[in-house]
């Protein structure tokens, strides 16, 4: 009895599939973006997460508190992109890019744009760095770009038109740019970025037989403790798919 | 027909003036040695011996003691003129030789000639006098031809040609053509040294950089053309701008590699003028480049192209104009260990030629570093940071939850400078530091870096680890 009421479902799906009706716009999607089309982050479980990587020609954010670890991952995504003969680009809102961590993270440094900003007064610092980011993506050819307004207060980032995101979004719609906002707070609410909301916490160690460590007990930690690195969660936000699961990645202090 | 000059006596630069005079083409064989192509010029000045009277006549009028032959190569035309240069008086009459007969007039020459116009290296050098020039009698082949017994140029051309290769090769081959009065190569014509240069005179003065725009194009289109005709980009672009006031402002742009294109050179020259603006109104526009070879780019089907240096230098250009003078460009690891020390260099990538690499990594801790330390209040207990309070809006202080410390470093203390609280970091910094470093985190989870400065005592937050 059952089959043979499946029997008119199965011939209406034949029909429908014989002239291309079956599909919505969601499914006509590809299933899985190629390489090219996405800019990897260079952490292997967070890749296979984002089936490759941020997303090339939208707007993500890496969204977290201080010590959440968003640096840790912007230096990861700009040495991946470099690695891959890519050429990027960091608009520094504050000055606050430290040269000895991104050449530790094997960031190819020559083919780094380093775009310096000055910062204050913040309202100011931050104009001028949203002029700097508008510049390099119509300027075109970088693999990645990057504006870091981690440290922007709120008020500043309050003030802000809410067509700037927008404004940026179109600019950078069709390159092969993946560009990226670091922040303390969801900015640019892209439909086709993707947000990485982090959560750090830190982890100390005693190294043993290391001489150059310290010399006095710390607080609640033994005699030669150091900081060894931070445990990092990472939770994806895409407007298109549902993550519920949380990725626990470790980064560490070279 | 050929035709050569061999300077005696006299000004080398004098010499060019007495070729240029009759043709444009020439070859500068040499200072004082000059071969000139002379096709053609029957039909303008006559038979060759009135061409060489008037070789002659143009030399005498310069205060110049020429040797002066013509052949049908130049090859012979060179070697009687070298000849003649040497051996016959100063009053002996230009030598011209009927195409075809060449061989047989350069046949009683000295073998020594061939070595001479051989190495261009054994002439003298530029400042000595002409007639300090000596044949290289030391050369190899030469010793090997006078121990075979041959004293003339006919001796050698008398040979078999294959023979002669097989035993001295090539090169051998080579004197033997010479020899024979023959030519190995075509020509080589100097080309003139020119100017790329535009200028301009307004009939009223401007003022303001949107009027100037258009001058700029004007005089830049014609320039990129003659550049792209002669196969030149810009090295360094001249601008001079003559004022109302009689003063001249120049500005000069090197730029990071050679290029040509009019509206790129145009915005570089007005995003300069943008923060060094002329200080009257503008009366003429002078625009000159100093030319260099043109690039020659190949393109990679597998790699991505990168943005041209036209893009990156404007884009660089318009960067300057809104952060500011040095303030972008590539990182580099400064070598010395004071910390946050850097270096800035020019962006410029180079193409990737090794194949790129997409291997995962384990990331690491960076730290957002204060350029400007920020100065704190740390309370300790027993040395250790149990609070700390942090004198920037924005920067929460609290308790310490967990510390790891102290690091001690220091340096520049041999420098006289004294130790500064705070010890400023980054570029061009050259004070001495001795401190004691501390990482620590406080309860909202942040972990900061902070530092006492042993000299004053004064705590300072250097950065936040994230």
């Amino acid at each position: 009895m059952a089959n043979h009421a499946l029997a008119p479902l199965a011939l209406l799906e034949t029909a429908l599939r014989a002239r291309k009706l079956d599909r919505t716009l969601t499914t006509t999607l590809p299933a899985r973006p190629s390489a090219e089309a996405a800019a990897a982050t260079g952490i292997a479980r967070l890749d296979e997460v984002l089936r490759g990587g941020l997303p090339r020609g939208q707007l993500s954010e890496i969204v977290g508190a201080r010590s959440s670890g968003r640096s840790a991952v912007l230096l990861q995504l700009v040495a991946a992109a470099t690695r891959r003969g890519e050429i990027a680009a960091l608009v520094d809102t504050f000055d606050q890019f430290d040269v000895a961590s991104a050449a530790a993270a094997d960031v190819d440094l020559t083919r780094l744009l380093w775009i310096r900003g000055i910062g204050s007064p913040p309202d100011r610092a931050v104009e001028r760095a949203l002029k700097a980011l508008n510049l390099v993506l119509q300027a075109g050819g970088f693999g990645v770009v990057t504006i870091d307004l981690a440290d922007v207060p709120a008020s500043a980032l309050r003030a802000m038109p809410f067509t700037t995101w927008l404004r940026v979004q179109r600019t950078v719609e069709g390159s092969d740019t993946a560009c990226v906002i670091v922040g303390p707070q969801p900015l640019g609410r892209s439909a086709g970025g993707l947000t990485l909301m982090l959560d750090g916490r830190p982890e100390y160690s005693r190294p043993q037989g290391s001489g150059l460590r310290p010399q006095t007990e710390a607080r609640g930690l033994g005699p030669g403790a150091c900081l060894s690195g931070v445990d990092l969660a990472v939770r994806v936000v895409s407007p298109r798919r549902q993550l519920d699961d949380e990725i626990r990645v470790r980064a560490d202090v070279r | 027909m050929f035709g050569a000059l061999y300077l005696v006596d006299g000004s080398a630069d004098a010499l060019l003036e007495v070729a240029r005079e009759v043709t444009p083409r020439f070859e500068i064989c040499g200072r004082g040695d000059l071969a000139l192509d002379l096709a053609g010029l029957t039909r303008l000045l006559g038979h060759p011996h009135a061409l060489a009277r008037e070789l002659r006549r143009s030399a005498a009028a310069r205060g110049l003691h020429v040797a002066i032959a013509m052949a049908g190569t130049c090859t012979a035309a060179r070697l009687l003129a070298r000849h003649a240069g040497r051996v016959v008086t100063a009053a002996a009459a230009p030598i011209v030789v009927a195409p075809g007969a060449e061989a047989a007039v350069v046949a009683p020459l000295p073998l020594a000639l061939v070595a001479d116009i051989e190495e261009p290296s054994t002439l003298a050098p530029s400042n000595a006098l002409p007639h300090d020039r000596t044949v290289a009698p030391s050369h190899d082949l030469l010793s090997t031809f006078r121990r075979w017994g041959l004293q003339t140029l006919g001796d050698l051309a008398a040979l078999p040609a294959d023979a002669v290769a097989t035993r001295l090769g090539t090169d051998g081959l080579r004197w033997h053509r010479l020899a024979e009065g023959r030519d190995l190569r075509p020509l080589r014509p100097a080309v003139a040294e020119e100017r790329f240069e535009q200028a301009l005179d307004l009939e009223w003065p401007i003022e303001g950089l949107e009027p100037l725009s258009f001058v700029l194009s004007r005089l830049l289109e014609p320039l990129a053309a003659h550049l792209e005709r002669r196969g030149r980009g810009a090295a360094v672009l001249h601008l001079r701008l003559h004022l109302v006031t009689r003063a001249v402002h120049e500005r000069s742009l090197e730029l990071p590699a050679p290029m040509r294109d009019a509206r790129t050179l145009r915005t570089l020259l007005l995003l300069d003028l943008e923060s060094h603006p002329a200080p009257a109104a503008i009366d003429r526009v002078v625009v000159a480049v100093d030319p260099t070879p043109a690039r020659v780019l190949q393109f990679s089907l597998l790699q991505r192209p990168l943005p041209s240096p036209e893009q990156l230098s404007t884009l660089t250009a318009r960067l300057t104009a809104v952060m500011g003078e040095g303030r972008c460009g590539s990182p580099m690891v400064a070598d010395s260990w004071r910390p946050g020390a850097f270096e800035m260099k020019p962006f410029s990538p180079t193409p990737n030629l090794q194949a790129p690499t997409s291997t995962s990594r384990t990331p690491t801790v960076a730290l957002r570093r204060f350029r400007q330390p920020v100065s704190a209040r740390v309370r300790t207990n027993e040395g250790t940071p149990v609070h700390v309070a942090i004198d920037r809006r924005g920067l929460d202080g609290g308790c310490v939850e967990r510390c790891a410390g102290p690091w001690r470093t220091s340096g520049d203390w041999w420098k006289n400078d004294p130790p500064v609280g705070g010890g400023v970091v980054g570029v061009g910094s050259c004070r001495a530091w001795d401190r004691d470093e501390w990482d620590v985190t406080l309860g909202d989870g942040a972990t900061y870096r902070i530092h006492r400065d042993r000299a004053t005592g004064a705590w300072f937050v250097e950065g936040i680890y994230d």
